[in-house]
């Protein structure tokens, strides 16, 4: 039988809605960092569902209404500062504890240096946002925000330029690009003082601050120094998911920093149901007709107090209970509603979970050609053998120590063999050992193995195809 | 209910509050503040003995002699004045100037003007018909009656009214805000005339009313000069009133406030009227008997960007530089020799006036590069003056806060008294020898420990005795190790704060070298001593340690009167060090050990002194644990701000909530231990263990899987293949839901720190 060699598109469910949700899923690991911005580009990424958008056709009455309800709950969802809108009321939270901190020290024209640390995705930066938004309101014009990312300026003659550029933009000032870096740091050390005597805060903040922290820290150094010895009102608020990041400075440095650090940590279950609850229960006074709204709102309280929707939560929450993990999950709940009734129902729960615990790697492996698997088979047995280093020819010879002994008839030319492994190649299952020796031919390359010998098996038995 | 918009948050409340003027929007009822009354005494309306002596003794109130206010200034003035202006000029230095000549003090018709003096001055050559006498006191408001008893002031309107003359008439001086019964009248809206005065008598308006009227002028005399033809001209920096700011008078200016403004003129010494007080605010507060010219000065306004800014606590940097080379070194001394009080400066006004014409085109400059930095940031200012800043009144609370600040100066430097006197007295042996060969002083001691700020109180105290004369000039250079960008640049710094000029490093490093080893002097200081001061200063070490090497062989050197003396963490540096350099440098040392916890608490409450915010246990609670951790004052101050900032937020809370539901009880608005407690929580520990709590299921498995895997092995480190297999056994084994692998991954991906 001829081997399906190219191009064998991958074998995924057919929807093309479920296939956009899947290359997010594909694409979403990679990017931790930015989900909103994930999120926000879906709603391009992922056309609405064709079959629905066929049947919206016959039902005119209940389709634009759901679609209505469809953006506006993704409008919520896409939106930092309604997600964690509920903050503001509450005392205790880590917001109104931030917002208090930097407002005591605009207004009583003192210095502070705060941390924020938590684990990605627990809405440090959307909590920061909101609190120098609403500063901003209560204070105009007293606030200059100076941000900087450790990714970006841990190098200090750069920090410190990007500081005297932003701040030069602030205040309408033209910047000098030429300006050594000393002129930069007495200009940032000036501009403290003039501000410091304007009654204006100059909020500095720290994006990475772990990044910050590594070498001779001359830039934390020369911020924090100004604040204790000048007139100064300034405000430096470094964001970090290293809870060590205080430590890492150096003794100097962390003897001037004023140690205000704010946890965040992920979200309790019930504080989880409770931002569920905010975020898809539909306002009474929007602009949806009202008996949709009741009866939306009735079958989703129903939903939340179904059990099975309790073990659809515990199995999201026990791998990850972020709420940038939780807003991705909302959002696939939102894009799986039945257009035609516009109702969210208990399996719309349920295929987001799914489709949120997808496997790539083994989804991908599902739906290999048994050539393909045979290669991934020899890797296999090469790294069992602790060969170190492999390319196609060895993989070659493995493959045909196998033929040899177990005189199967599924036996391909080399040509053949060679256009499955840079079928592999594309896929990405496996990949080159190193970058250097790219004039070097295909064939002679090392190559690595990209999967793990556990899911290699595991999807070999599932795989209904294998002859074994 | 008298509502006045109270004083400026961060100073110290002056004393006269005001209330906005008719004119002014009205003033959204602020915090009535308790401060003290003002009271003015105006039967002794002069303060200023030398003027009391000049002119006639004003405690016989004059009788109005003019029946006009139109009434030549100098003619019926009981003043000893002559007629004619140029005479009583009695200026003390005797020469006749060829050129210009500048002048300390001038003495001028009848009045001895320094610079620095604040004076009104008159608006108009014409106005001059206005002026009257510039002592008047000032009439009651109801008897029209000058002198006889004491006089109190509105608060309001600024009026004076006889202790007697008010009804209900009052005993003393009230304490606190007071405002007379026409204004409390008005601001209740109830229509109440004001007393008409007598018929033939007009109201004769004081300096300060016409000032505030804007009918004079004040200004702040920079400088005194006499002209090549002989005639005196002041150079003077201009204060306005709110009224003339773009902003107008805001509700919560004070009615005697004054903005200093960035303008400056040429005028003439004719036009000045007479003295008047601009003051700080601290000094406003404290100035509760000082009559009736005393203007409240906290902003600078800005005329060309109409904007304000606060005036620093300390005048400008290069002012104070340039101080030295003013004088001649032993001015202070002779006041009775023929050259006295004045000091003549060829031009010197010229920098003045390139500054100036720079200004005008400052806004092209470009700001954070070299030359244009210094112009342009006047740019930088508020357009009105925040609300928040004066209509707050400190709680105890707030006031801790403030003076824990790492930022404030504390009025002493307590429990290092050994260590300053030391510094003082090397330094003083360092400046009065003539010869000082190879002076050099090393500082060590843990970060945090007042080693810079005791050094630096060292110079503050030796300026002041500079100031008095008892002391020799000199250059004092402050240099900190981790703001330079490489170690070479400290040339520069040093060569740019001797001489002005800014060279490649290479180059300074050649002129300072002459200068100090060759005699080739630079600058203007020739012969002063120098006294560098080198604050992290391992951080000089290059790899050859030629930086150090080249700075400290310079002190060797026979005439470069140079002294240094280095601050640094660790204790051996100078052993650290190549020999030849630790032979120049360790010899003199000084130990700054860690605070005890006695010192901190000494430190801590003679900052708080005062301030009734703190329990003692809990002062002593805190300092005992950062003396125990690392006996780091910084640490510790910033543990009792945290600690007042929650119990701040603590009582803000619960006042919420009382405005919400209006429980009965107070919130206790101490400082405890509790606090303190929650404090150095934050502060010492790190947050893993409550971040392990909350994280989610799969990752706490993964966790105590690689700490099993990690005792197993009996290695530093774990494969995830290896990981993912135990996870996946015990899911197996506890019936758990398998998590995949690929989930797993991303677990292990979100849980990496």
């Amino acid at each position: 039988h001829a081997p399906p060699l190219l191009g064998t598109p991958p074998r995924l469910l057919p929807s093309p809605a479920h296939t956009a949700a899947l290359s997010l899923a594909w694409r979403l690991p990679g990017c931790p960092s930015s989900p909103s911005v994930a999120l926000q580009a879906l709603p391009v990424a992922a056309p609405p569902p064709s079959s629905s958008a066929a049947r919206q056709l016959t039902p005119m009455a209940a389709a634009p209404v759901a679609s209505q309800a469809q953006a506006v709950l993704r409008g919520r969802l896409c939106d930092p500062a309604f997600v964690h809108s509920r903050l503001r009321s509450s005392p205790d939270t880590n917001y109104s504890k931030l917002k208090y901190l930097v407002s005591s020290s605009v207004s009583e024209a003192c210095n502070n240096s705060v941390l924020l640390l938590g684990p990605r995705g627990c809405g440090k930066g959307a909590v920061l946002d909101m609190v120098l938004e609403d500063l901003k309101e209560e204070h105009p014009d007293a606030i200059s925000v100076i941000r900087l990312n450790g990714m970006l300026h841990s190098d200090d003659n750069c920090a410190t330029k990007e500081i005297a550029r932003q701040l030069c933009l602030e205040h309408q000032l033209s910047f000098s690009k030429m300006a050594s870096s000393d002129d930069n740091t007495e200009f940032m050390i000036d501009m403290l003082r003039e501000c410091g005597l304007a009654h204006k805060t100059v909020i500095f903040v720290l994006e990475e601050f772990d990044l910050f922290a590594q070498g001779k820290q001359r830039l934390l150094y020369s911020l924090l120094d100004a604040m204790q010895s000048l007139t100064s009102q300034a405000v430096v608020i470094g964001l970090s998911c290293r809870l060590d990041a205080d430590q890492l400075l150096e003794k100097r440095v962390r003897s001037r920093f004023s140690h205000r650090k704010l946890l965040f940590v992920p979200s309790s279950l019930d504080d989880i149901q409770r931002l569920m609850e905010h975020l898809l229960m539909l306002d009474k006074d929007s602009s949806l007709p009202t008996n949709y709204v009741t009866e939306y709102n009735s079958r989703l309280t129903s939903i939340f107090s179904n059990k099975k929707f309790k073990g659809v939560l515990d199995s999201l929450t026990d791998t990850d209970a972020t709420t940038s993990n939780i807003l991705r999950f909302l959002f696939r709940v939102v894009s799986y509603m039945d257009m035609e009734s516009g109702f969210l129902s208990m399996e719309c729960f349920t295929d987001a979970l799914s489709s949120m615990q997808r496997q790539p790697k083994m989804d991908s492996l599902q739906d290999l050609s048994i050539l393909e698997l045979y290669i991934l088979v020899c890797m296999n047995r090469l790294e069992d053998k602790e060969q170190k280093s492999y390319n196609f020819n060895t993989i070659m010879k493995e493959y045909k120590s196998i033929q040899d002994a177990y005189k199967t008839s599924d036996k391909y030319a080399t040509t053949v063999c060679f256009r499955a492994f840079e079928h592999l190649l594309d896929r990405e299952l496996i990949t080159f050992a190193d970058t250097k020796g790219r004039n070097v031919a295909l064939e002679y390359r090392p190559v690595k193995l990209l999967i793990s010998s556990r899911e290699l098996a595991q999807s070999l038995k599932l795989n209904t195809t294998c002859p074994v | 209910d008298f509502s006045t918009p109270s004083k400026p948050a961060p100073t110290p409340t002056p004393r006269r509050k005001s209330k906005p003027v008719p004119y002014a929007p009205p003033a959204s009822p602020a915090t009535p503040s308790a401060v003290r009354r003002s009271r003015r005494l105006l039967d002794t309306p002069t303060k200023d003995l030398s003027e009391a002596a000049l002119f006639e003794t004003p405690a016989k109130p004059k009788p109005a002699p003019a029946p006009t206010l139109k009434r030549k200034r100098a003619a019926p003035s009981p003043s000893p004045k002559t007629p004619a202006r140029a005479e009583p000029k009695r200026k003390r230095q005797r020469r006749a100037p060829a050129k210009r000549a500048f002048y300390r003090k001038v003495v001028y018709d009848g009045g001895e003007f320094a610079a620095g003096d604040d004076v009104y001055v008159k608006r108009l050559e014409g106005a001059e018909s206005d002026a009257e006498d510039p002592e008047e006191p000032e009439d009651c408001r109801v008897c029209f009656r000058a002198g006889g008893g004491v006089m109190v002031e509105c608060d309001a309107c600024l009026g004076g009214f006889h202790l007697r003359c008010v009804r209900p008439p009052l005993r003393r001086v009230p304490e606190g805000d007071w405002a007379c019964p026409y204004c409390e009248a008005e601001r209740e809206g109830r229509a109440m005339d004001r007393p008409k005065p007598p018929v033939g008598k007009k109201i004769k308006r004081t300096a300060k009313e016409k000032l505030l009227d804007s009918d004079l002028w004040a200004a702040r005399i920079e400088s005194l000069r006499r002209e090549p033809d002989g005639a005196f001209w002041a150079k003077v920096r201009w204060y306005t009133i709110p009224e003339e700011t773009a902003a107008g008078r805001q509700p919560h200016n004070l009615r005697r406030e004054l903005y200093r403004t960035n303008a400056l003129g040429d005028i003439e010494m004719e036009s000045i009227v007479r003295h008047c007080f601009v003051m700080s605010p601290k000094e406003y507060r404290d100035a509760t008997n000082d009559g009736d010219d005393v203007f409240y000065c906290e902003y600078e306004y800005d005329v060309h960007w109409h904007n304000f800014k606060r005036l620093a606590d300390i005048d400008d940097e290069p002012e104070t530089k340039e101080d030295p080379s003013d004088e001649p070194y032993n001015a202070a001394n002779d006041y009775n020799s023929d050259t006295d009080e004045d000091s003549e400066y060829d031009e010197e006004d010229e920098p003045a006036a390139r500054c100036s014409a720079r200004k005008n085109q400052s806004n092209e400059k470009i700001l954070n590069s070299w030359k244009g930095r210094i112009y342009g940031l006047q740019k930088i200012g508020i357009r009105k003056i925040p609300e928040h800043v004066r209509c707050h009144q400190k709680t105890a609370l707030e006031k801790a806060k403030a003076t824990l600040l790492l930022a404030t100066l504390p009025k002493s430097l307590p429990c290092r008294d050994k260590e300053m006197e030391e510094i003082s007295t090397f330094v003083k042996d360092a400046i009065c020898n003539d010869h000082c060969l190879g002076r050099c002083l090393y500082i060590h001691g843990v970060p945090g420990t007042g080693k810079t700020m005791s050094v630096l109180a060292v110079m503050r105290r030796l300026r002041s005795e500079f100031d008095s004369g008892a002391l020799r000039p000199y250059c004092f250079i402050e240099i900190n190790g981790l703001k330079l960008a490489s170690p070479e640049n400290i040339y520069k710094v040093i060569y740019e704060q001797l001489s002005g000029h800014r060279v490649g490093w290479k180059k300074a490093l050649h002129y300072l070298t002459e200068h100090f080893s060759d005699g080739k002097k630079i600058g203007k200081q020739a012969n002063q001593p120098i006294v560098l001061l080198i604050d992290e200063l391992d951080l000089l070490l290059t790899r050859n340690q030629s930086v150090l090497y080249n700075i400290l062989d310079w002190p060797t050197k026979p005439n470069s009167n140079l002294v240094i003396i280095g601050i640094a963490n660790t204790m051996d540096l100078p052993e650290k060090l190549l020999p030849r350099i630790s032979s120049r440098m360790g010899i003199q040392r000084l130990c700054f050990g860690p605070y005890n916890y006695r010192q901190l608490q000494e430190i801590i409450t003679s900052r708080l002194k005062g301030i009734n915010a703190f329990e003692d246990q809990a002062i002593e609670f805190a300092s005992r644990k950062v003396a125990a951790m690392s006996g780091d004052a910084r640490r510790a101050l910033e543990i009792c701000r945290r600690a007042a900032e929650f119990a701040d937020y603590r009582v803000k809370q619960f006042q919420q909530v009382e405005q919400t539901s209006s429980s009965a009880n107070s919130g206790n608005g101490f400082v405890c231990m509790a606090d303190i407690e929650d404090a150095i929580q934050e502060v010492f520990q790190a947050p893993h263990i409550q971040v392990m709590k909350n994280c989610p299921k799969f990752g706490k498995v993964i966790l105590a899987a690689m700490v099993h895997e990690l005792y197993r092995s009996g290695l530093g480190e774990v494969l995830f293949d290896k990981l993912a297999a135990t996870v996946f056994s015990w899911c197996h084994v506890n019936r758990e839901l398998l998590p995949g692998y690929d989930t797993l991954l991303k677990i292990w991906q979100l849980q990496a720190w």
